[in-house]
């Protein structure tokens, strides 16, 4: 007999083992909505969550060349230990020092995980909570090493109310700019494939910091990220 | 030692203290909150399960409700439910 999965809220544990008397993040925050559903996925696995390294203060990591991720008071990289080797989470707000571009938008870090060693890659997406769920229960539960890479959208830097902090999520992984996929051993697969893909455009104009992008650079986001994703998609088969 | 106090400094002012993610109470109260509507709510979790700062908690009938001292009014919960049982009002 085949077994289901019910995604539904109302059967996630309802104990808050991510600070629960609050915390310093700005309001809508992407990297705390993220780092709280990873507690809300380890949750009784038997990781020493109580212990990650979010309480360390000041934890600032600053990868410029490879796609520029930095987080300002947050974790940009948490490490958990594991039975066999660790479970790397990566926090991704795309803060940058001077202009975006589209390298920094596309890049493909589970690829590089899974080429260098790790079981486990995958790109998850706070806007997609048991999608991610269901990415960390799998990074921690595979043999070896495991990756994760989350987007968080950042009101502050990115320009945009702090209500849309989920909105702006779903949009980057509707219109293809960050597609939800898993590496497992090396085997491709697309979790969340999008029937019909809006325009870059559409994601780009909800935020601030690609205000002085011209039409040229938009389509230009366009045709790599169409690109990518066949490229994805001719991996998966 | 770090304090853990909640300040308000003035702009272009120096800040002297080294900034921590240690747990603390963010102190003053957010200046709109999120309030539940009963009727329209159908206990989805999606408020919940969005809500980042972890004010959102199940009350004992099944419906939820927000610690107004965690909470920063940021408005996902209210931007998020499909059935428009979230409403943003200023708080008392």
């Amino acid at each position: 007999m085949d077994t289901y999965t019910l995604y539904a809220g109302q059967f996630l544990p309802f104990k808050e083992h991510f600070n629960p008397k609050g915390h310093n993040a700005c309001k809508g925050c992407g990297v705390a909505l993220a780092v709280r559903q990873v507690y809300k996925a380890l949750e009784g696995s038997g990781a020493h969550i109580d212990n990650a390294h979010w309480q360390i203060p000041w934890q600032e990591s600053v990868i410029v060349k490879s796609g520029a991720i930095a987080a300002g008071t947050q974790p940009a990289l948490l490490t958990i230990a594991k039975k066999d080797g660790a479970l790397y989470i990566c926090f991704d707000n795309e803060s940058t020092e001077g202009k975006v571009e589209a390298d920094i938008l596309l890049k493909k870090l589970p690829a590089m995980a899974s080429a260098s060693g790790c079981d486990y890659a995958a790109t998850a997406c706070p806007s997609h909570p048991f999608d991610l769920i269901e990415k960390i229960k799998k990074a921690w539960s595979c043999a070896g090493s495991a990756f994760v890479h989350i987007l968080c959208p950042c009101p502050v830097g990115w320009g945009f109310e702090a209500e849309n902090t989920v909105k702006v999520g779903r949009r980057a992984v509707e219109s293809l700019v960050f597609p939800l996929y898993e590496i497992a051993q090396g085997y491709y697969k697309i979790t969340c494939e999008e029937t019909k893909p809006q325009a870059v455009a559409v994601y780009l104009k909800a935020q601030n910091r690609f205000a002085g992008w011209s039409a040229k650079k938009t389509a230009a986001l366009q045709e790599q990220a169409s690109e990518n994703l066949a490229h994805l998609k001719s991996k998966a088969q | 030692m770090i304090s853990k106090t909640f300040k308000q400094e003035k702009v272009g002012c120096q800040l002297l203290e080294a900034g921590h993610a240690q747990p603390y109470a963010p102190g003053t109260k957010p200046q709109m909150g999120p309030v539940w509507d009963k009727s329209l709510c159908v206990r989805c979790a999606l408020c919940y399960i969005y809500c980042p700062d972890a004010a959102i908690s199940r009350q004992e009938d099944g419906y939820f409700d927000a610690d107004i001292k965690l909470c920063k009014g940021c408005g996902i919960c209210h931007r998020e439910c499909w059935f428009g049982a979230v409403s943003m009002q200023e708080v008392e």
